[in-house]
Order: structure tokens, then sequence, then C-alpha cells
């Protein structure tokens, strides 16, 4: 096991020189060995080789490690989830919610919804966008959630909904759609708070936390 | 749900992972705001007002830094002990000694001694006797040697006090990466405390810093040490600092 | 009939074609044909009710969640617990309440904590009825009995609930938090007398 819980909120990983990883920035809590880090910028930079693996998302710093020994990481006491991928289908998260994952693993910006849709998603419901990162290839990913993000299984015929702010992650055939209901109730104040909704349909699973609350810097 | 009362409270122990019991029956410094609820008769002190009149306070407490921020409880009855929901943990000195971020100790039995460490923000507690501290997150052990990032730090026992460690190859990867603007709003991996010896290093998981009251006295202390022109060049800085964070 | 259940930092509700009350906003996800759509505020609606609202302070908005399937519910990560009513009442900390199942009626409580402010306010919405209230705390709550001639004093920052035969006092003079002018307002704890439970969470809002 590369990736090992320590407790809910830090997770250890072992660094290699065959196995570097890629962090949030400000989030290593200490290490022991001969690791070196160094911060990532940029799309298609990168540190060691590790080209096309660093974040196009700004909003998000990252920073590589490599070397030789063991690294703690976590990050202001959010809960810390770790997912095997097994390539087979990718991951959808927000950018801001990886905490740690393989340098070997494939990141790429996507955007849900298209138009109009897109700009209320990225602008209304979420402030900075939804799954804006979807994660491929064959690896380990550790994320962060408030309170720690349960998973619920969607099948065939069956309907996940999701509030926008509470939705972590997601893995396989799954379409997401957003689902806006604005009403006069919603418009001055007096509305379920609930008019954003993620539908989430097909075969896969869906990770949620208790709690609305985003990552925050 | 279990219910407890003034009799099936624990006498010193955990009530569940974040909030503690502590039966008394004399006196215990106890954190400000770190009271939850108490069964019995029992007051509440101001360690100074305290210390008027018991002198043994005095020399237990022996931080003025902090001492603002502390009580004494006396008397007889169970007092429970909790910190925002944190894991509360008790430790257990043995003639030992043990460095831990001030903000986070909770309380201490009287037969202990508090000094204040040499690295800001960190107290350090002498002798044999229970104390009790919260941390977010279940405690990490580590051993040295071991590099922590300084957020991150809950504490260390046995081990010397730790040496800042800059990340030399970060310095050269930011100044490539011409990143030298961002250098400033430091994110940590650059800046480490490096433990070495024996002993143990106490970790959890970073957060944001709850505002220590005794970090502002602690400054406001030294800058005494600067000659009239480098005070003028400090309130230059911080002038323009808070002018900044207003706009 | 519906049925909350807590489940760690979650409450599931169960729908069968009825409806819960709970925090607007709290849902997280759900499963199954659920609606959501506002249902007033804790205390019912009318002048009356409104007005006490105001002179308490109060302000819990209520959502109606109503269909079949299963709905998550959660606000910041915040533990959930469940209390059976079996005809009595719980006076709750407004902000600690997370959902009500069908028929318990919902009241703004007057006396006691009401109208005294420990900073963000101390007022309480009494739950009355048989049924189950889901409440949230940060940490898992703690229950301590309060019996004749064993009476329990409280932090009002970590006060959740109570239900008893209970009368409340203040006590000030506690120097928990404010010593020497520090802070604002007259420190000053709850005292619970009489025979009931209090249930405190490990943390002070």
């Amino acid at each position: 096991m590369a990736y090992e819980l320590l407790n809910s909120k830090v997770v250890a990983v072992d660094v290699t020189g065959q196995r570097p990883v890629l962090s949030r920035r400000g989030a290593m809590l200490g290490y022991s060995g001969r690791v070196a880090f160094a911060p990532v910028h940029g799309q298609g930079t990168g540190v060691g080789g590790m080209v096309g693996a660093a974040l196009a998302s700004e909003s998000v710093p990252m920073m590589a490690s490599t070397g030789d020994g063991k690294a703690l990481f976590g990050h202001r006491g959010l809960h810390v989830t770790v997912l095997d991928l097994d390539g087979s289908a990718p991951l959808l998260v927000e950018a801001d919610r990886l905490l740690v994952h393989d340098a070997a693993l494939q990141t790429s910006v996507q955007f849900l919804g298209q138009g109009g849709l897109k700009a209320m998603v990225r602008g209304m419901a979420t402030g900075q966008g939804l799954f804006t990162t979807q994660v491929n290839g064959v690896g380990q990913v550790a994320l962060l959630s408030h309170g720690g993000a349960f998973p619920l299984q969607v099948q065939p015929g069956e309907t996940v909904g999701v509030d926008p702010q509470a939705y972590v992650a997601s893995k396989g055939q799954l379409s997401l759609d957003l689902s806006a209901k604005v009403g006069w109730r919603e418009a001055v104040g007096r509305g379920s708070g609930e008019a954003f909704q993620i539908h989430v349909t097909g075969t896969g699973t869906v990770w949620v936390q208790a709690s609305e609350q985003k990552v925050k810097a | 749900m279990k219910t407890w009362s003034a009799s099936s409270l624990p006498d010193v122990d955990n009530v569940n992972p974040y909030c503690y019991s502590v039966r008394l029956a004399g006196s215990w410094f106890v954190q400000k705001g770190a009271m939850i609820a108490y069964y019995g008769d029992v007051r509440f002190d101001a360690v100074t007002a305290f210390a008027s009149r018991q002198a043994w306070a005095a020399a237990s407490f022996s931080s003025p830094l902090y001492v603002q921020d502390w009580v004494v409880a006396e008397g007889n009855g169970v007092v429970l002990l909790a910190d925002r929901g944190f894991d509360v943990n008790s430790f257990d000195l043995a003639e030992g000694n043990l460095t831990v971020r001030a903000t986070n100790l909770l309380g201490f039995a009287p037969t202990l001694e508090l000094k204040q460490s040499i690295v800001p923000g960190f107290v350090t507690l002498l002798g044999t006797g229970t104390f009790l501290a919260s941390s977010n997150g279940p405690v990490i052990f580590v051993e040295p040697p071991f590099r922590a990032d300084p957020e991150a730090l809950l504490g260390w026992a046995d081990c010397p006090s730790p040496a800042v460690h800059h990340d030399a190859q970060w310095m050269m990867a930011s100044l490539r990466g011409a990143l030298q603007g961002a250098f400033g709003r430091a994110s940590g991996e650059e800046r480490q405390y490096d433990f070495t010896g024996a002993g143990t290093v106490l970790l959890q998981s970073s957060e944001v810093q709850r505002e220590d009251p005794a970090l502002l006295r602690l400054v406001t202390e030294q800058a005494l040490q600067l000659t009239p022109q480098q005070s003028g060049v400090l309130g230059a800085e911080l002038a323009a600092r808070a002018r900044q964070q207003q706009v | 009939m519906a049925t909350l259940t807590a489940d760690g930092r979650v409450l599931q509700v169960q729908l069968h074609g009825d409806a819960v009350r709970a925090v607007t906003g709290s849902m997280v996800a759900f499963t199954g044909a659920v609606q959501f759509k506002h249902a007033g505020a804790g205390g019912g609606d009318g002048m009356r009710a409104a007005l006490k609202r105001r002179v308490a302070g109060e302000s819990v908005s209520l959502m109606e969640c109503s269909g079949s399937g299963t709905a998550y519910l959660a606000v910041e990560a915040r533990q959930v617990a469940v209390v059976d009513l079996v005809g009595d009442t719980l006076s709750v900390e407004s902000e600690s309440l997370l959902a009500v199942s069908p028929g318990l009626t919902l009241d703004v409580k007057f006396a006691g904590m009401s109208g005294i402010s420990s900073g963000q306010g101390l007022a309480t919405t009494t739950v009355s009825g048989q049924g189950q209230v889901a409440l949230m705390s940060e940490g898992p709550l703690i229950a301590l009995e309060v019996a004749p001639g064993q009476p329990l004093v409280v932090d009002p920052d970590a006060f959740i609930a109570s239900r008893g035969q209970l009368s409340t006092s203040f006590v000030s003079g506690v120097s928990w938090k404010s010593l020497v002018g520090e802070g604002s307002g007259e420190p000053f704890s709850i005292r619970f007398d009489g025979a009931g439970t209090v249930l405190v969470q490990p943390a002070e809002r």
C-alpha cells in the first residue's frame, strides 16, 4: 500500500524513484527520508519530466514530491478519502479536492454543461466550477472532503440527486446533469435552498460530503 | 445514547474522543473556554487572582505571557473539558517534559510546571502529572529524524528543540519558475522544523491556527529590544501592511 | 411512516409518500422521487408566531421533504443524533435542529434562556409530541443527568438541548471566558435544577 491513512485526516505516502507524487501545495505535514519538493506550475511545464501532469487550474497550486521516503499529507483538518483507480473509468473531481495523487495519473480539465448552463454552473452554483478535473490512468488518489465522503451507488434506471456544493467526486459510466429549478420563491430568498441539483444517472459511484462547504485555500 | 451523571462520569478519562472528564478534589489549571459543563461546587478564578492567595500557583504557572488565558478550577465536583470538537488526549508525565502548542493545551494538574518554550507559540510542561491537549484528528506520533510543517506540529517530547530547515531544491525551483512574486505567500513546504536525536514528535492535520493572543504580547515584548530607528522601520512596515489589508 | 436514521454526520430520511420538515438547504443527496419546498419558519406561521420569533431572535427556516425515497441531510459536517419523543417536550438550541418527523409541534420558547444573549443569542425551539427529532452538534452529543440536589452548570455555547422537569437560572461570576474585560458581555453560564437530561456538545459555538 503506497497510500496509508494514518487517521481520517492524514495520509502517509511512500515516495520512491519509480513513484513520484503530485500534491496540493501547502498540504505536506512532514516527511522522513530523502524526499525533495518542488513547485509545479502551469500545464506542460513541471519538474522532473512530469510534463502534462500538472493541473491547469491556477487556483490550486501543486507541487511534486520526488526521491525516496515517506511524506504525510493533510489539509486544514479536512477528511481524506483514498481511491484506487484501475483505469477502467475516469474519476471526475473538483481540482481543489485533490490532496495528493500519483504523478503517473493524467489530469485534464473538464467542464460540465455547455453554453449558458456552463456559465450558470460556474458562476452561480459553485463559484468556481464543477468537476473541473478528469483523472485518468492507473494509480492512487487522495481526496479532501469536509467531514468525510460517503459513496452512493448509481444503477441504471435510478437517479441520484446531489447538492452541487456537497458533490465530491464520481467514477463510472455516468451522466451528470445540472437541474436548475429557479422559481420566484428562490428569487426572493424563501426557497428550499435546493434549487440546484445534480442528477446522476448510469452505472457507477458518486461521493458526497456531509456539508456544503468548499475547500478553502 | 448513554446518560452520564455526576457519579458515573469518569474520574480522569475521556467521556468520548472529544470530551474529557476531571473529578476535582482540589485545583486544576484550565484554559479559558475549554470548560463545557460541570457538576458540584467548583469555583473558577483567574490564575493571577488565585496566585495572590496561593503562592504555589505562580511557581507552577511560570509564564506571564499565557497567564491571562488561563483560570484555576478549584473545589469538589466533576468538570468536562472540550475544544471545538477536536480530539482531546491526556498525557501522563513522570519526571518528564513535553512541549505542546499553547492553543492546544486545555488543562493540567498543578503538580506539573508550565514554562514558555523557546519556540514561539509553544509551552513546555515539566514534572509528574496529567495534562490535556486537543488535536485536529488523532495525534500522529513519529520519531526523528523527521521534518515537520510548522503548522502541523502539535508538540514534541524528549528530543531537542527543532532547527529550521529551508528546502534548497524548492528555493531553486521557485527561482527558475519565476515564482518570486508568489513566494511571499509561502506555502510551507520550503520551510520545516527539523527534529533530530532521540524522542517523539507529535503531529496533527494542518489547520488554520486559532488566533494565539499571547503571540501579540510576545512580539510586543520583543520589539522593546529594537533601537528607536529599528522601531520606526517596523512601525512603517506594519502601517503599510495594515493599509494594504484594508483595501 | 417516515423514519429518521443518524449515520455519523449524515441523517438518512426514508420517505414513504409522507413529508418531513428539515432545515432549509440541508439536503446533500437523495435517491428516488423526493421534492423539496419551503415550509415556513419553525414555530408555525401567523402573526403571533412571527412576533414571538422576532422577540426571541429566532430564525429557523424550514423546508418540507416529501415523496418516496431516501434523502440525505447534513449541515457543515456536524454530527447527527436522533432523539425519540414520547409525548414530551425537547428544548433545542435553535441552530442545532436538523429535522423533525411528521406530527411534531414546533414552537419558539419565550421564557428562560431566550432573550439573553451569549453573543449569538441562545434562543430555543421547543419540539413536542410523538416522533423523532434530529439534532446536530460539533462532535458527538454528551447526555448529562440532572437530579434533585444534583444541579448541572453548562457553558451556553456548548448547550444543545434539554428535556424533563428543569428550571434554568444564570450563574454569573464564573470567569470562564472574559476575565479582564476581554470579549464582550458579562460571562455567564446556565444552571439546570430539577430532574431531566441536558445534551451538550464537545465544543463551544
